[in-house]
């Protein structure tokens, strides 16, 4: 019976061939390949040219491959191993062939779903790569854009108040308020792209201080009770007075995320009324959870428009009447996140909109012990001890000159040295009694921040706590630490008006 | 008279484009999809090299391999010429060039080998331009198996320097 069903079932899946020292065949069973004594044995594929320097080889040798891929004459395809043997003696060569077509069929089908997933991963990393570099070349570049737009501005702001203190006409009194007014516009604006940019390059980081959250809301309720009255509208804060008045969190940041969403309030509001809610959620270890809210009668944001909202350069109305960078929400959502609170908005198109803010701040435990030293660092100028102070300003742009130098001169109670070039400042401290320094970063030759650094380690009297304020419009978080780090005592932003630069310089006079 | 038949070599990582160039130089046919080589497949193409010089080459479709050391020896026997592909668009299939090339021409230092970089199609002439560095090693050829730019080309100088 075996012999029976091996009769049937058993199909011999290996060819035995013989051939001579030329390749031509000898003897052949034909189990796959059909072959005649005298064909060449390359008829069967070019995978025997590359054997025919061993057709006479007349040793015992025996040379093994796997996985070859051959074709019969019906064009059928099989899988095959080979192995070729040589043998001493004259006798002739042997070429055995195993089909094993199907093992290797399983073989390939792995393969194929192994490489596939390894390149598909490969390519998906790099599409991310890509794109992450893009978002980053675009946020630097904008970055440093609106960056080298500050340095100019500084010029005009500064002038602008210089101009606005000589004997002008009320007409002219007029066309400098417009030009101020425009200029401040515009440096809103570039701040915001700054800020964006920040953001989204992940460069801004908290900085934390104790305040009095009660006195920052009486300010903006009074700041915005004006401005809404100005366009008729109703402006509300409802207040939770059991809201502890001492908050240790980024007061700029927070007033930042209010300003944001109450002017965005204003913006899109025709009629009605803007009502902001501050409420204590609960209370638990050092911190209070709020909810704030601010609400409007406003034109509304359609459904579809609700998930992009958030997101940098796009804005949803773009008729004339809403002017800005359209960067608002976006800021709000990025400063929200950064405090690590929440930020969502609901809204009903002509009927208006509610952006919902759920945030944790730290507070002081005694509040009532606890009190905040205030003086007005402008108000200090009447406490000076000297008549005149000596201060050195390190700048090479002319503008800046300029105008630092009109502002401290209305003053009288200055004298100001200006250098343009790093080399020299060194120099220039050693040999005079300086009380102030004014020092512009990027300067030619040795920068700002280096030159503090080795004045700060000459050895010269006064050199370790002369306050040294930076001028610089570069204002990562980064830069910033590393300015602090090299000794600079604090940083003017450019660009800055007047009052600023002032209550910086009377802040650190003696 | 019999032409002469050379072998040669088609070696890289898998999916860099070494079946589709051979497709396109024995076929003058493209496909984008992609079917996994196992093994080595085997094709023949007669070459002319000169107006009266015309050799059989060949070509040997390797399947392809993240490290060139595990190519089955036996493939390599009695072998004219190599042609190494990488894919100009993916760093993992030049990562290793240097170091494939040392070895290639430190084991087989007579056997001429060309370095190609294909799926030029993919990316701008600028750009290969500009980073021409980064591969490890300057590449003979940028083909497009697609496109058919520079294959023939390859194909044919290797075939010349074989009958030298
Ligand atoms: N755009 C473009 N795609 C190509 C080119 N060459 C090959 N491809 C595609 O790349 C994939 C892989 O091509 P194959 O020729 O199979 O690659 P291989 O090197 O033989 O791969 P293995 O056999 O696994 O080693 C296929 O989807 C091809 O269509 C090219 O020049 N341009
Ligand atoms: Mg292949």
């Amino acid at each position: 019976m075996l012999e029976t069903y091996r009769g049937t079932y058993f199909h011999p899946r290996t060819q035995f061939i013989t051939i001579d020292t030329s390749g031509n065949v000898l003897e052949s069973d034909n189990v796959l390949f059909a072959l005649k004594k005298g064909d060449d044995i390359s008829s069967v594929s070019g995978f025997f040219e590359g054997l025919a320097s061993y057709f006479d080889a007349n040793e015992d040798n025996d040379i093994k491959f796997t996985c070859i891929h051959l074709e019969n004459k019906e064009q059928r395809e099989y899988t095959c191993d080979i192995e070729f043997k040589t043998f001493a003696n004259d006798q002739p060569a042997l070429v055995i062939i195993h089909d094993f077509s199907d093992h290797y069929k399983y073989y390939q089908e792995v393969a194929q779903s192994r490489n596939e997933s390894v390149i598909n991963s490969q390519i998906l990393e790099l599409k991310n790569k890509y794109l992450k570099e893009k978002e980053d070349f675009k946020n630097t570049f904008i970055a440093n854009f609106s960056h080298e737009l500050r340095n100019p501005l500084t010029g005009v702001t500064a002038f602008c108040s210089v101009l606005q203190k000589t004997d002008m006409t009320l007409e002219q009194q007029d066309y400098v308020e417009v030009i101020k007014s425009s200029a401040d516009h515009l440096k809103n604006m570039i701040g915001d792209i700054l800020e964006v940019s920040k953001i989204e390059v992940g460069k801004l980081s908290l900085n934390e201080e104790l305040f009095d959250f009660h006195e920052l809301i009486e300010m903006l309720e009074f700041t915005y009770s004006v401005k809404a009255k100005q366009k008729n509208i109703e402006f509300e804060i409802e207040f939770d007075e059991k809201i502890p008045r001492y908050i240790e969190s980024d007061k700029t940041r927070i007033k930042q995320v209010l300003e944001n969403l109450i002017e965005n309030a204003l913006k899109f509001t025709l009629s009605g009324k803007i009502t902001v809610s501050i409420k204590q959620n609960q209370r638990r270890a050092r911190k209070v959870n709020l909810n704030i809210s601010v609400q409007d009668t406003g034109i509304g944001i359609p459904e579809e428009k609700l998930e992009v909202i958030f997101n940098s350069f796009t804005q949803l109305n773009n008729a004339q009447k809403f002017i800005g960078t359209g960067l608002g929400l976006s800021i709000v959502k990025g400063l929200v996140e950064l405090l690590e609170g929440k930020i969502t908005v609901e809204s009903k198109v002509k009927a208006g909109s509610t952006f919902k803010i759920n945030i944790n701040l730290k507070y002081p435990i005694n509040q009532e012990s606890t009190s905040l030293e205030r003086k007005s660092d402008i108000e200090r100028k009447n406490y000076l001890s000297k008549e005149k102070y000596n201060i050195l300003l390190a700048e090479d742009s002319e503008l800046a000159q300029m105008a630092v130098l009109k502002i401290l001169a209305q003053e009288g109670n200055f004298f100001l040295d200006i250098i343009t070039n790093g080399e020299d400042v060194i120099e220039s401290v050693i040999h005079n009694e300086y009380d102030l320094i004014l020092m512009d970063i990027r300067m030619p030759g040795t920068h700002g921040d280096e030159l503090t650094k080795m004045i700060r380690s000459l050895p010269v009297q006064n050199c370790k706590t002369i306050p040294i304020l930076a001028l610089t419009a570069n204002l990562y978080d980064t830069d910033k630490k590393r300015y602090k780090k090299m000794g600079m005592t604090d940083i003017i932003e450019k660009p800055f008006d007047e009052s600023t630069l002032l209550k910086k310089i009377y802040k650190y006079l003696k | 008279m019999k032409k002469a038949s050379k072998k040669i070599i088609l070696l890289g990582h898998f999916g860099v484009g070494k079946s589709s160039l051979i497709r396109q130089f024995v076929e003058n046919t493209f496909t984008s999809d992609y079917k996994v080589t196992i093994g080595v497949h085997i094709l023949k193409k007669e070459v002319e090299i000169s107006p009266d010089e015309t050799i059989s080459l060949i070509i040997w479709d390797l399947e392809g391999y993240d490290d060139i050391k595990k190519t089955r020896a036996s493939y390599l026997l009695g072998t004219h010429g190599f042609i190494y592909v990488f894919d100009v668009t993916r760093p993992a299939t030049f990562e290793n060039l240097e170091n494939d090339i040392a070895y290639l021409t430190d084991q087989y230092a007579n056997t001429p080998l060309k370095v190609v970089g294909n799926k030029a199609d993919l990316v701008t002439k600028t750009y290969l331009k500009e980073n021409k560095d980064m591969f490890g090693v300057a590449p003979d050829f940028f083909t497009s198996a697609k496109t058919g730019d520079k294959v023939d080309d390859m194909f044919t100088a290797l075939a010349k320097e074989l009958v030298k």
